[in-house]
């Protein structure tokens, strides 16, 4: 069972610098070969000023970039092998380019446990994660919902 | 790596209609070794996704995907349909586990297209399904489109 007190707490902020490589490492593992996402040339040949950020790369910004991932999950009272992804959300307010450093505060903005019939229980928690960057303009708002299983 | 792949055609505001179906993206069979490749890349080493005796003893009976893996697919589609640059919002719901040997498609349909905030945008809505048409994730999202000069 989660902490329920901890329903609006913040974590302290992490940052990430965007790196082209690992956007490039990202769209090969899903192996999308679109030139833009593998070459600074191919990108401004495309008209973009770099390797643009692909869609789901948020979610290394997270698990790179936010060390205490696991240790603020321990902290929310989850026990991090029964975590299932529920849902992701993402909206791009600013481009985000290689070189850029992102600021993200991760904020648990919603919780709550859920019993089945068979009498397991489940709890249900949505964390949001907003990034600025360097220039503190906000960029990207990221939230995942994810269900512990009792 | 070939050098001869050309990036997708540029998608003007006037070339969307509602209800237009979005080219879908069809992906080869699941392999451990995407999993692998995904997990570097990502960052999320959870041993659900790398390691197969994990899987049958948490009983989601062997390895699977990272869900993450399946939303970068209908990223994939996306961004081959509106652009990089272009995604203003994207949203998906994880319905159904993916196993190695999956195919999984991706497909979706514009459901709105109207201009807020300074930009002519579009919305619309996504899913990824595996071989045997069960649904893996569902989602929408909102996209900001250029008009034709």
């Amino acid at each position: 069972m989660f902490d329920k007190s901890k329903i609006g707490h913040s974590f302290a902020p992490f940052s990430i610098e965007v790196e082209r490589c690992k956007i490039h490492e990202l769209a090969l593992a899903i192996g999308d070969d679109n030139p833009v996402y593998h070459s600074r040339e191919a990108a401004q040949a495309a008209g973009y000023r770099d390797v643009p950020m692909f869609p789901t790369a948020p979610t290394m910004f997270s698990f790179w970039g936010n060390t205490h991932n696991l240790s603020q999950m321990t902290e929310l009272g989850i026990n991090v092998m029964r975590i299932l992804h529920g849902e992701e959300e993402y909206e791009y307010l600013a481009p985000i380019y290689p070189g850029d450093v992102l600021t993200g505060v991760t904020t648990l903005i919603d919780g709550k446990s859920r019993q089945g019939k068979d009498g397991s229980s489940m709890d249900i928690l949505t964390t949001e994660t907003r990034y600025t960057n360097q220039n503190n303009q906000p960029v990207l708002n990221a939230r995942t919902t994810f269900v512990v299983r009792g | 790596m070939a050098t001869n792949i050309q990036a997708p055609a540029k998608l003007y505001f006037e070339d969307v209609q509602v209800g237009d179906e979005i080219p879908r993206l069809v992906k080869e069979p699941m392999t451990h070794l995407r999993l692998v490749r995904y997990a570097g890349a990502s960052g999320d080493f959870n041993p659900l996704h790398t390691d197969p005796k994990i899987g049958e003893a948490v009983g989601v009976g062997g390895i699977i995907a990272h869900g993450m893996l399946i939303m970068g697919f209908v990223g994939q589609m996306l961004s081959d349909y509106v652009g990089p640059t272009a995604l203003r919002k994207f949203n998906v719901r994880f319905k159904g586990m993916t196993r190695l040997g999956d195919a999984i498609t991706c497909t979706g349909t514009i459901t709105d297209k109207y201009e807020a905030g300074g930009e002519a945008r579009i919305k619309g809505k996504v899913q990824a399904t595996d071989q045997n048409g069960d649904v893996k994730v569902t989602g929408t999202f909102e996209a900001a489109l250029p008009h034709r000069a």
